[in-house]
């Protein structure tokens, strides 16, 4: 296939499973701060929830400066409207290549967001509601594709921008609640909602029969692979995708993207401590996001064309 | 309320032809039409205009306006009532605009070979080289099966006698085939079984004979040719049209950074390293084809894929230079070129019209600027012209004065009225004027077109200029059986 046309259909399923995530993470800790005493860190999770951004000069004054934020101020790069428009921009580049199904789920997903009801019910009324409408557009772009895009070469660059996406989201989101926690609070709590948005908790309890502690939680995140949020099980699906390139490859950028995937799995299964102290633990995340974004850097180059 | 009730509003303007009345009678395809709709009310239509809008949208069915950096989504106006034309009247115009392209189509051939049409005096020469859309890279050139024209789309409108008369040749990147489908598409959801009822004949084959056709012209001797459609890219206004027909005929759209020439071949870039394209269904104009031969600074070409198209390594779709045909100072020769090429008397009418740079003309045009409109040779989409009789002293004076500057640049032509037809608008049918742009598919079987085409209407009370970028919509167009 293009490579252009690869490129986008990869980029448009990262900004699609980047919206996802910051949606879950929202309801959560939108949930987790309509339940607590002292004055819940939104701004951390403003500034947190991008591709690593500096801090920036939002202003967060409690829950509906951060929705705002967070899901439809355009001029914040990691708001979920940004991110949807991107999505839509990508998918319209190669609307020749997805499914006219595919094409319509998306392109009703922009409308809905740019719908004056939804800012209205967001930033007056009961978020959750609008929230979980927003998610179910996530769940059916996820579903469409599912069932209608062809098993090609364009349909394992989609996954692989999806898993690698999902990795990269969920050490982000173990790193800030550590960020988080310094600040004090009661521990199981923030690991239950940590679970919580990454749709764990169930998971947690059913797995572990245990009172939540770090080790086993920290386990579940990276480790778990029953676990479809955990870094490791995303990293054996973009080396299962990737495998699928073998034959169209040229076999010299086959064998270089396989070695640096193949690294950070195993990076993951036997360099990763989950019995550690958090500085420790801070350090392993930011070492795995590196090894997963020079694959990222590695497939722009060796597949996307770029130079 | 009862269809008479509902149609007894309907009032077209004396003097015009009517597509749906004629001396206060229904005609018959149009009593059919009504007849076999189940409820005929100003609500039945109304519940058909908002589905119909809806469903445009939520299938991005749109164009994009930029204002202030930020984009809107628009739709472009569809109305929800069909254009009818009979069976007889399409028999007349296919055969009417097959016998015009293939004299184009020999024009286009001699002009850029032996030139016999200059020689015998029937075109002037001074015309031909005297004109934008005239490449002189193209002469000598010899194009895969002499087709130069594959793709054309002829606007036709009615005068007020009903008869057929050509506007314009598109034959450089004719656009609107996309809507064609679409608005066919979106009957079947406004009007429920109601195509088959009617006898109306189907579009849908238009994909596939273009995609035969393509494949058609490549080397003969490659058994699976890889076929492109290039487009200047997403900023486009036809981009839509674009992805559209790549997806319906299942080749891949390119955009020109896409594509690369080594050794006179193209190659699309794909992750598998470099293919090779045999034919190429490009959506960019003449000039911004190859930096290296015409626009420097284009970046929505490709360096180097003319002389690839020179050395037959790659076919292109139409042929560069086709604007020397459809110029609108060329125009008026088109009968010539059918009685000349073709030694047959011309089945579709032309439009009188007159060259600004015979002072005869000139002066003859400026006395009954009223009854005149003026347009631009190399302009399209409705732009730089003026009706003589929807404009003030002032506005013909200034306009004068441009035309003095270059009078070759300028034709006139008589204001013809065009037909109309109903539109369903503010909740009741009212006439707006229409034309008619069928497309042509030239290919090495022979000339083909789809029973339809795109019916564009000039939605503004009174106004006769049906271009999208000026105020126009359009309408399915049924082609009955």
């Amino acid at each position: 296939m293009l490579s252009r046309v690869a490129d986008s259909v990869f980029w448009m399923a990262r900004y699609m499973e980047r919206t996802d995530n910051v949606l879950r993470v929202l309801r959560t800790n939108y949930i987790a701060s309509q339940d607590e005493i002292q004055n819940f860190n939104w701004k951390l999770w403003v500034d947190g929830l991008g591709a690593n951004s500096p801090v920036s000069e939002l202003e967060v004054n409690g829950y509906r400066d951060a929705i705002f934020h967070l899901v439809l101020n355009k001029e914040n790069d990691n708001a979920v409207i940004v991110n949807i428009i991107r999505a839509r921009e990508n998918a319209r580049a190669v609307q020749d290549y997805i499914t006219k199904e595919l094409w319509q789920c998306i392109n009703e997903y922009y409308h809905l967001i740019q719908d004056k009801q939804t800012e209205v019910s967001l930033l007056k009324n009961d978020p959750v509601t609008t929230i979980d409408k927003l998610l179910k557009e996530s769940i059916l772009f996820y579903g469409t594709v599912d069932v209608t895009m062809s098993r090609g070469e364009g349909y394992t660059f989609l996954n692989i921008g999806k898993f690698m996406e999902r990795s990269l989201r969920t050490l982000d989101i173990l790193e800030l609640k550590l960020i988080e926690m310094v600040s004090g609070g009661n521990e199981a709590m923030h690991w239950k909602y940590l679970l919580y948005s990454l749709s764990g908790y169930e998971f947690h309890t059913k797995q572990y029969k245990n009172a939540l502690q770090m080790n086993e939680v920290v386990h579940q995140i990276i480790h778990n692979t029953l676990f479809p949020h955990s870094v490791l099980y995303n990293m054996l699906q973009v080396e299962r995708y990737f495998k699928r390139l073998d034959t169209i490859s040229l076999p010299e950028n086959f064998k270089e993207m396989e070695f640096l995937i193949g690294k950070s799995v195993n990076g993951l299964r036997y360099g990763f401590n989950s019995s550690i102290s958090v500085e420790e633990l801070k350090e392993q995340i930011s070492h795995a996001r590196k090894e997963i974004k020079s694959i990222a850097y590695k497939l722009s180059t060796l597949y996307f064309g770029y130079t | 309320m009862s269809l008479k009730d509902f149609i007894s509003d309907y009032s077209p303007k004396a003097n015009v032809w009517d597509e749906m009345c004629a001396e206060g009678k229904l005609r018959t395809q149009y009593q059919q039409f009504f007849d076999s709709l189940t409820q005929v009310s100003s609500n039945d239509f109304l519940a058909k205009d908002e589905l119909a809008k809806k469903l445009f949208m939520s299938q991005g069915v749109t164009f994009t306006v930029y204002s202030d950096g930020e984009g809107i989504e628009k739709i472009f106006p569809f109305d929800i009532i069909p254009r009818i034309i009979t069976a007889t009247e399409w028999a007349l115009i296919e055969s009417g605009i097959k016998q015009r392209i293939k004299a184009l189509n020999i024009f286009l051939r001699d002009i850029y070979h032996n030139q016999f049409i200059l020689k015998d005096g029937i075109v002037p020469a001074a015309l031909i080289y005297s004109c934008p859309g005239f490449l002189r890279e193209m002469v000598n050139v010899d194009v895969p099966f002499d087709i130069y024209t594959h793709i054309s789309g002829i606007d036709l409108i009615r005068d007020s006698d009903g008869s057929y008369y050509v506007l314009e040749d598109n034959l450089r990147t004719p656009s609107g085939v996309s809507y064609m489908l679409e608005n066919r598409n979106m009957t079947y959801r406004i009007y429920p079984g109601l195509l088959p009822k009617n006898n109306v004949r189907s579009v849908k084959d238009y994909p596939d004979l273009l995609l035969k056709n393509m494949l058609n012209l490549s080397n003969v001797q490659k058994s699976k040719p890889t076929v492109v459609v290039l487009t200047p890219g997403l900023f486009n206004s036809a981009y839509f049209e674009h992805s559209t027909l790549a997806r319906l005929m299942g080749v891949d759209l390119v955009e020109g950074k896409d594509l690369v020439v080594d050794n006179a071949k193209v190659y699309m870039k794909t992750t598998a390293g470099l293919k090779q394209v045999d034919v190429i269904y490009r959506r960019v104009d003449d000039e911004y084809l190859d930096p290296l031969i015409f626009n420097p600074s284009s970046i929505l070409g490709v360096s180097g894929i003319y002389y690839a198209y020179r050395k037959g390594n790659v076919a292109i779709v139409n042929a560069p230079g086709n604007g020397v045909a459809d110029d609108k100072s060329i125009y008026p020769y088109v009968a010539h070129m059918i009685r000349y090429y073709l030694n047959e008397e011309p089945i579709l009418k032309t439009v009188p019209t007159y060259s600004l740079d015979n002072p005869e003309h000139f002066a003859f045009v400026f006395e009954n600027i009223h009854k005149m409109v003026i347009k631009k040779t190399n302009e399209s989409g409705g732009y730089g012209m003026l009706m003589g009789s929807a404009v003030g002293e002032s506005e013909i004076a200034s306009y004068k004065i441009e035309v003095e500057k270059n009078p070759r640049q300028f034709i006139a032509q008589p204001i013809i009225s065009l037909s109309s037809v109903p539109c369903f608008i503010n909740g009741k049918l009212q006439p707006r004027h229409v034309d008619l742009r069928p497309f042509a598919l030239y290919g090495p079987e022979g000339i083909e077109l789809v029973p339809g085409g795109l019916t564009r209407v000039a939605l503004r009370e009174g106004s006769l200029v049906v271009n999208s970028s000026q105020g126009g919509g359009s309408k399915d167009t049924w082609v009955l059986s």
